[in-house]
């Protein structure tokens, strides 16, 4: 079977195209977000591979959490995709996809993604036998909050994602106990997203396609100025 | 040839199903007007974030009632600009994945084109040249077009849109968002002379708009009313406001079809929806022996059937968009 991924939850725009058994092909643009080129990457990684989209059994996203506009461009782009081709989709957290390679460490795994504003999107995984689970809920927060909670977790701590590199001094405060994983790991990649969908869709454990949205984790600013003055503060 | 049409630019969701460029097979829109009602004004995260959650449904929806499969499609047109960065590139994704998955050509099409296009839905394209009125809630613009895809900006606002002007003077009497329609209502049991309101820019010569004094004169008129303990007379003055706005539009495009010898006017944009404005500019165009076309009013408002009809023209002549275009919020008519 033969399935697309495609995450577009950071500034990295990441595609790939494999199966059960490899990744055939993927490309990913780090730097300033250019989500629109979603498209013509996997348009040119198909026809690199000699792929057609009527050879394609299934399209994997990632959800975020992660920077608002892009991920709706990878969400939105692979919603298209699974419908036109009459093929199911899988959503995986993005969060997810970057603990997913960590998954032979004996530590305690923190994946954490820049939400901007001072805020990383978070969760905390730990490794088992051919994969990881998720330890935390997915959360928002200042990094000194996260920082505190691994503080209150007993164990050495394996930090990754572009924010643990932007907010590593607030985090090392906890000690020599947290090590860092390398700026080449630090964006969630599309081919992690095949890797964690593939044995979904041969269980056939699809999402549904009309309910696939991005994972925001926070309201929009309209919202949440909302919400304050309904409570009177 | 079928062309499918995307608008994603605001607060509208809208797909559409043309036929040879010119017959609607199908066209919808899912309206988030609900989801902005409380801010009293268009919110542009919530606006992305709903195209996302209604695009798709929709796209079976108006698929299922042109009785047509995606394979079928030979165009997708979708809007790239102006409008909001956020909301445009969900449609543009769509487009994108759409034209990618079944081999269908992408043709990007300008928002503001599709606004006078609209009346080649329903009238058939008349001969150039036309000058066009598009008024919306976010452009107020006069537009010279001396052939087909070629345009002239003869005028815009210089401050708020007429659609917006709308907005405010119906927030501040209390209409609710939005407040075009309920005002348009309100101002047919009043009175349009009762309240001298300025006409501004009337005689400026050019064909620029502003309605911030306007909009201060009626701020103003109802803070002295209450001041003076009277109580307002609100149709009359929704009446009297509308005719200002109108007073200004109507003299200007009129000015603008004799300057560029155009015996055509176009009318396009949501505020076109507004009766007052319709029968003034009619019963002007009459006057002076020029056509003013407008389109009926579901296609005055945000559609995706305009952007199709465009787009399939603009397919006709031989344009194909590059997968790789980027959205563009402050996307010019071409020249
Ligand atoms: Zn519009």
């Amino acid at each position: 079977m033969i399935v697309i991924g495609i995450d577009t939850s950071t500034s990295q725009t990441s595609v790939a195209v494999g199966t059960e058994n490899e990744i055939l092909a993927k490309a990913s643009v780090a730097g300033p977000a250019r989500q629109e080129s979603v498209t013509p990457l996997l348009q040119e990684l198909l026809t690199r591979s000699d792929l057609t989209m009527s050879q394609i059994g299934g399209v994997a996203v990632g959800v975020g959490p992660g920077l608002f506009t892009g991920l709706r461009v990878g969400v939105e782009t692979a919603k298209t995709l699974a419908q036109v081709s009459g093929v199911p989709i899988v959503a995986v957290t993005s969060l997810d996809a970057l603990a997913h390679p960590m998954r032979h460490s004996p530590r305690l795994i923190a994946a954490v993604i820049d939400a901007r504003r001072g805020e990383v999107f978070s969760a905390i995984y730990r490794a088992v036998p051919g994969g990881v689970v998720r330890e935390r809920d997915y959360t928002v927060h200042p990094p000194d909050r996260l920082m505190a909670e691994l503080q209150a977790m007993p164990g050495e701590v394996l930090a990754v994602g572009n924010g643990a590199m932007l907010y590593r001094h607030v985090l090392e405060e906890i000690g020599s106990r947290i090590e860092f994983a390398s700026s080449i790991a630090a964006h969630p990649e599309a081919s992690a997203m095949v890797e964690l969908a593939v044995p979904r869709f041969l269980r056939e454990e699809h999402d549904r396609l009309f309910d696939v949205v991005p994972l925001y984790l926070r309201k929009s600013d309209a919202e949440i100025a909302w919400d304050r003055r309904a409570r009177g503060v | 040839m079928i062309t499918l049409g995307i608008e994603t630019s605001c607060d509208e969701t809208a797909v559409a199903v043309v036929e040879d460029t010119f017959v609607v097979r199908a066209n919808l829109i899912a309206s988030q007007v609900h989801l902005h009602e409380r801010f009293g004004g268009v919110v542009p995260e919530v606006a992305a974030r709903a195209h996302v959650e209604a695009l798709n449904p929709l796209l079976e929806e108006t698929l299922g009632n042109a009785e047509i499969g995606f394979g079928e499609i030979d165009a997708v047109a979708v809007t790239t600009g102006p409008g909001l960065a956020g909301a445009l590139l969900v449609g543009m994704a769509a487009a994108k994945a759409l034209s990618l998955a079944t081999g269908a050509d992408l043709v990007g099409v300008n928002h503001l084109e599709g606004h006078y296009w609209a009346n080649f839905l329903e009238h058939g394209p008349p001969e150039p040249p036309y000058v066009a009125l598009i008024v919306s809630g976010g452009h107020t613009m006069l537009v010279h077009v001396p052939e087909m895809f070629r345009h002239v900006v003869l005028g815009q606002t210089l401050d708020d849109a007429a659609g917006e002007a709308f907005d405010k003077v119906a927030r501040l009497i209390g209409l609710g968002f939005p407040g075009g329609p309920a005002l348009d209502a309100m101002a047919r049991q009043g009175d349009p002379h009762a309240i001298r309101f300025p006409r501004a820019m009337e005689d400026s010569g050019d064909f620029d708009f502003s309605m911030s004094g306007l909009k201060t004169a009626v701020l103003r008129h109802v803070k002295a009313s209450r001041a003076a303990g009277q109580d307002l007379h609100l149709p009359d003055l929704a009446a009297s406001f509308q005719e200002a706005i109108v007073d200004v539009q109507v003299t200007k495009t009129i000015a603008a079809a004799k300057d560029m010898g155009s015996p055509t006017i176009l009318l396009g944009g949501g505020v076109v929806a507004n009766t007052r404005l319709r029968e003034r500019l009619a019963a002007a165009a009459e006057r002076e022996g020029l056509r003013v076309l407008f389109p009926s009013m579901p296609l005055c408002t945000d559609n995706a059937a305009m952007i199709a009809c465009l787009g399939s023209a603009r397919w006709t002549r031989g344009e194909r968009t590059s997968l790789d275009i980027a959205a563009d919020p402050q996307l010019r008519l071409s020249v």
